[in-house]
Formats: structure tokens, C-alpha cells, sequence
């Protein structure tokens, strides 16, 4: 396999004295959809925002395309190609949906083809298109998450980080977010992924990595996890 | 009633709100933006009318002059300020209390700069020359001086081109993010190290334009900015804190009630009168007029 885009060493983070992510490593490569599973609380969203520098890791290393970026504020990472859909969505909630979108082209040579990258979300997700005027605030949990997907292609990653895409949805709802990041890996996007479960990712993992107390406890393809009974018994309940 | 008492409240309320709102709107932007009470605006304000005296008075320049030179001046302390006073506190925001400190901080920044005038001009009270001379009967009796008139249309066309540059550039919308959701901001891309500075810069630049009309009105000396600090405070509160558009209200509203108190009750009283009103309002409504409580607002 070429270069990792986004490598992981030896991490920690956590919150004061409490290290959450406990000297984790996992690499993502160029086009890879990698699934991070685990049960709440055990590090999905502290690992998440430790990668995309929204909390600064206590040590070990985090490379994009190679280059350390840990410890660097999140708008520097952003810059650099990593894009973190974070829990919650992290709209503006007094913005319109358009204005939410136009602010995922922020870096200035995004901006500049923001008009272009408006037609093309609008392409990909028609039923944001019709609510384009419409607050954020205003928006169904299922219509959030688009847009939030959405935001996230409006300039050009290397990865891009989604945590729990089907979190807080309706059935209906994770069918449609799941079919939006199937899109995202036919383009070939580097995806990492974290989700309590997988029953939603069978058809989109190139890899799955099942973290607990804040390590990867277990990785291999969905087949392999799948035809393991520990861990269908942990996270496909029986399935 | 008579028309000419409606026309006449009617002009003071568009003069004094206009004013009153482009003193207090930097300091509901910094609110909104920052979540700190900014005291050192009434300093830019004083510096504002020191800008007038000397580019009117003791250069004879042109006034657009002294609203450039206010502007840029002010602007560039304001920037200024925000990096001595805020921005070290920036990183422990989470283990201290911010708001408060960040309002004794900037407060300390005010007293300096109230000083250092002193120290360099002198306690004594200048007079600013009329900006513009003259003015225009509008109806029987009731004159506008043509200075309040262009004191209103600056103010509202100052206010008018913050409200597109928030809701149509590539920075003000970041300002506009931040206030919303500082973490989703950062993660795409906003630079928050510099656009603090630049939003205490650009609220300090209109309370520094904002003070070469009232040095106009009055006079340019180093507390030129108490009186209108404390007003912006009470129009901000007022109009529910951090909210744009309920601060240019508040604004209007409290012209309008000190311009209704003047023509019945006399200037003695349209004050007492006017904070009788805002007290009662805020006992009813202590959000403000289009505040929320304590939430995320621009």
C-alpha cells in the first residue's frame, strides 16, 4: 500500500488527568473507508477530536500525508486537507443551509470555487438544495446530517472524519446518510468512520477496528470481524 | 398634540438612536463574538473626538478626513487591545471565568489609555469645531442641523455595511461562525487567532467614528468616554446582550423614549424618566428585547 494518508502512533488524549485514548494505532490509506466500532465511551469521538486538533493529544503522534500535525490548533489541520464531521453535526444553527455550506469553502482557494462546489453538493444531495434557504436550526436530525455531509465536500480533503453518521436517526434517515457516504467512497474519498456498531457499514468497510478503553482491540475486513463470535456477540447483538 | 412635537420627537429619535447605535453595536459584536463585555470602547470613542480636535481643529483638515483617520486609528488600537488583554487569556478560557475577567482586563486598558490622554493633552475639555455648519427647518420650528443629519447617515450606513459585511463576506460570516459554533469554525478553517483582533478592531473602529460626532456635540477630553461607555452598556444590555439587531432597536427605542421625555417632561427629566422606563422593562424581560438566554446569537 502507498503512504498512509492519516497514520496514528502511540496515541493519548483525554479530558485533565483522565486519558481517554490509551496509546493508540491505527493508519488510513488513499481511498480507504476505515470504521472505527466500539461502545460508547470508550474513545470514538475523544480519538476523533484529538486527530482533527479540536483537543490537543498528551503524546504520541498524529501524521497527515506524513506530516506531524498533532498538537496543532484544528483550523491549521483543516487547512490541510482534513475535514471532521463532528457529533452534533457542528452547524450554525442561526445560518441558512447555504450559508453553512458556503463556510465548509472557507479556506480562500476554496472560496473562490464556491460557487462551483455549491452546484456540485446540490448535485449530490437535491433535497438540500430545496432547503437551502431554510436556518439550521430549523432542520429535521436527518436534514442536519446531509448538510453537515454536505459542508464537508465543499473544498477538496485528504480525509475526512465522521462521527456516528447514523446517531440520534430514523431508520429512513440512516439509509439516506449511509447511501450519501456510499457516494463519497464511489469518488474515492478517504473516509474514517466511528460508529457504536456495525450493522450499517457492511457494504462500505475496506476496514474495521474495534477500539475499547481506548485502544484497537481487534482489526481486520467486515468478513473477518464478522465471522468472529466475540465480536458479533459484542456489536452485532446476535445478528 | 401638536405635529410639530411629533416631527420634533421624531427627528431626536433617529439622531440619538443612530448614534447610540453605533457606539453600542462593537460592543454587541465583541459580545456575540468573544462572549466579553469590552470596556475599553468608550477609550476609542475618547480617542474618536481627540482625532476630531486635531484633524478640524488644530490641522483645519477636512472632516471625512477625521472619520478616516478615527477610523484606522481606533481600529488599529482596538486590534491593539485585544492582543495585550484578551488574547493571553484566550488559551485557559476554560479554566477561568473569561467573561469577568476579560471585563476587569479590558477596563484596565481603558483606565491606561484614559491616562496616558492626561498625561499627553491635558485635562482640559476642547472644543470641536461643527463638523458641518448650518442646518434645515424641517418643520415649524423644529431644526435639524445639517452636523445630527450627517451624524445619522453616517451612523446608519455604518451599521448598514457591518450588518452586509456579517451576512455577505468571507470574513464576516466567519465572525458570524464563531459566534455560533467556535469548534465547528476552527474545524473549517477559520482562523480564530486572527479573527479576534480583527472584530475587536473593526466594533472599536465604529466606536472611534461614533466619537468624532460626539466630540462634535460635545467636547474631546480624556473621560470623553465614560458617559457614552456606560449608554452602549445599557443599549447593549437593553437590547439583549450579543444580539445585533435587537442593539440597533434598543438604540431607537431608547432615542425614542428620551425624545418623548424631553418634549413633555423637559431635559431635567427625560433622563430619570428614560432609566424609570429601562428599569421596568428589564424587570419584565431581563433578556433584553431580543435576547436569549444564554445562548450563541449574531
Amino acid at each position: 500500500m502507498s503512504a498512509p494518508v492519516l497514520g496514528i502512533a502511540d496515541l493519548w488524549a483525554g479530558y485533565g488527568d483522565a486519558p481517554v485514548i490509551r496509546g493508540l494505532s491505527v493508519t488510513v490509506g488513499q481511498g480507504e473507508v476505515a470504521v472505527i466500532i466500539g461502545p460508547n465511551g470508550h474513545g470514538k469521538t475523544t480519538l476523533l477530536r484529538a486527530i482533527s486538533g479540536l483537543l490537543r493529544p498528551s503524546g504520541g503522534r498524529v501524521e497527515l500525508d506524513g506530516q506531524p500535525v498533532q498538537g496543532r490548533p484544528p483550523e491549521h489541520i483543516a487547512q490541510l486537507g482534513l475535514v471532521h464531521v463532528p457529533q452534533g453535526d457542528g452547524l450554525f444553527d442561526q445560518m441558512t443551509v447555504e450559508e453553512n455550506l458556503l463556510m465548509g469553502a472557507f479556506p480562500r482557494a476554496s472560496w473562490r470555487a464556491r460557487r462551483r462546489a455549491l452546484g456540485h453538493v446540490y448535485a449530490m444531495f437535491p433535497s438540500i438544495g430545496g432547503l437551502a434557504g431554510q436556518r439550521a436550526r430549523t432542520l429535521s436530525g436527518g436534514e442536519r446530517r446531509l448538510t453537515a455531509l454536505g459542508r464537508s465536500l465543499m473544498r477538496p480533503s485528504r480525509i475526512m472524519l465522521i462521527d456516528e453518521p447514523s446517531l440520534g436517526l430514523a431508520p429512513v434517515a440512516i439509509d439516506t446518510v449511509y447511501r450519501a457516504i456510499a457516494e463519497l467512497k464511489a469518488a474515492q474519498t478517504t473516509l474514517l468512520l466511528v460508529e457504536e456498531n456495525f450493522t450499517h457499514v457492511a457494504d462500505i468497510a475496506d476496514a474495521v477496528h474495534v477500539v475499547e478503553m481506548g485502544q484497537i482491540v481487534r482489526s481486520g475486513s467486515f468478513g473477518e470481524l464478522a465471522s468472529d463470535p466475540v465480536v458479533v456477540a459484542t456489536y452485532l447483538g446476535g445478528l | 398634540m401638536l405635529l410639530t412635537d411629533l416631527v420634533g420627537i421624531a427627528v431626536t429619535t433617529v439622531i440619538l438612536g443612530s448614534i447610540y447605535g453605533l457606539v453600542a453595536i462593537g460592543m454587541t459584536l465583541i459580545y456575540g463574538t468573544l462572549r466579553i463585555l469590552d470596556m475599553s470602547q468608550g477609550s476609542m470613542v475618547m480617542v474618536g473626538s481627540f482625532i476630531a480636535w486635531g484633524v478640524l481643529v488644530v490641522a483645519g483638515w477636512n472632516p471625512v478626513i477625521a472619520i478616516l483617520l478615527a477610523f484606522l486609528a481606533t481600529f488599529g488600537l482596538g486590534v491593539f487591545t485585544q492582543l495585550i488583554s484578551v488574547q493571553p487569556l484566550m488559551k485557559r478560557r476554560d479554566a477561568i471565568d473569561f467573561e469577568m475577567v476579560t471585563f476587569i482586563t479590558t477596563f484596565a486598558v481603558a483606565i491606561v489609555f484614559t491616562n496616558l490622554a492626561l498625561e499627553i493633552l491635558g485635562p482640559q475639555q476642547r472644543n470641536v469645531t461643527t463638523v458641518v455648519a448650518g442646518g434645515i427647518n424641517v418643520y415649524h420650528g423644529v431644526n435639524l442641523p445639517y452636523q445630527s443629519l450627517l451624524m445619522a447617515i453616517v451612523s446608519i450606513a455604518l451599521m448598514a455595511g457591518l450588518g452586509l459585511f456579517l451576512a455577505r463576506t468571507r470574513w464576516g460570516m466567519a465572525i458570524r461562525a464563531v459566534a455560533q459554533n467556535l469548534d465547528a469554525a476552527r474545524l473549517m478553517g477559520v482562523p480564530v487567532g486572527r479573527l479576534y483582533p480583527l472584530t475587536m478592531g473593526l466594533a472599536s473602529a465604529l466606536a472611534g467614528v461614533a466619537g468624532v460626532f460626539l466630540g462634535g456635540l460635545y467636547f474631546a477630553y480624556p473621560q470623553a468616554g465614560d458617559l457614552p461607555l456606560l449608554e452602549a452598556l445599557i443599549v447593549v444590555i437593553f437590547g439583549g446582550l450579543g444580539s445585533l439587531l435587537g442593539t440597533v432597536y434598543a438604540a431607537y427605542a431608547i432615542g425614542l423614549v428620551q425624545a418623548i421625555a424631553e418634549v413633555f417632561a423637559g431635559t431635567t427629566w427625560s433622563l430619570p424618566i428614560l432609566y424609570g422606563v429601562i428599569l421596568v422593562v428589564l424587570i419584565v424581560r431581563p433578556q433584553g428585547l431580543l435576547g436569549k438566554p444564554s445562548e450563541a446569537r449574531l
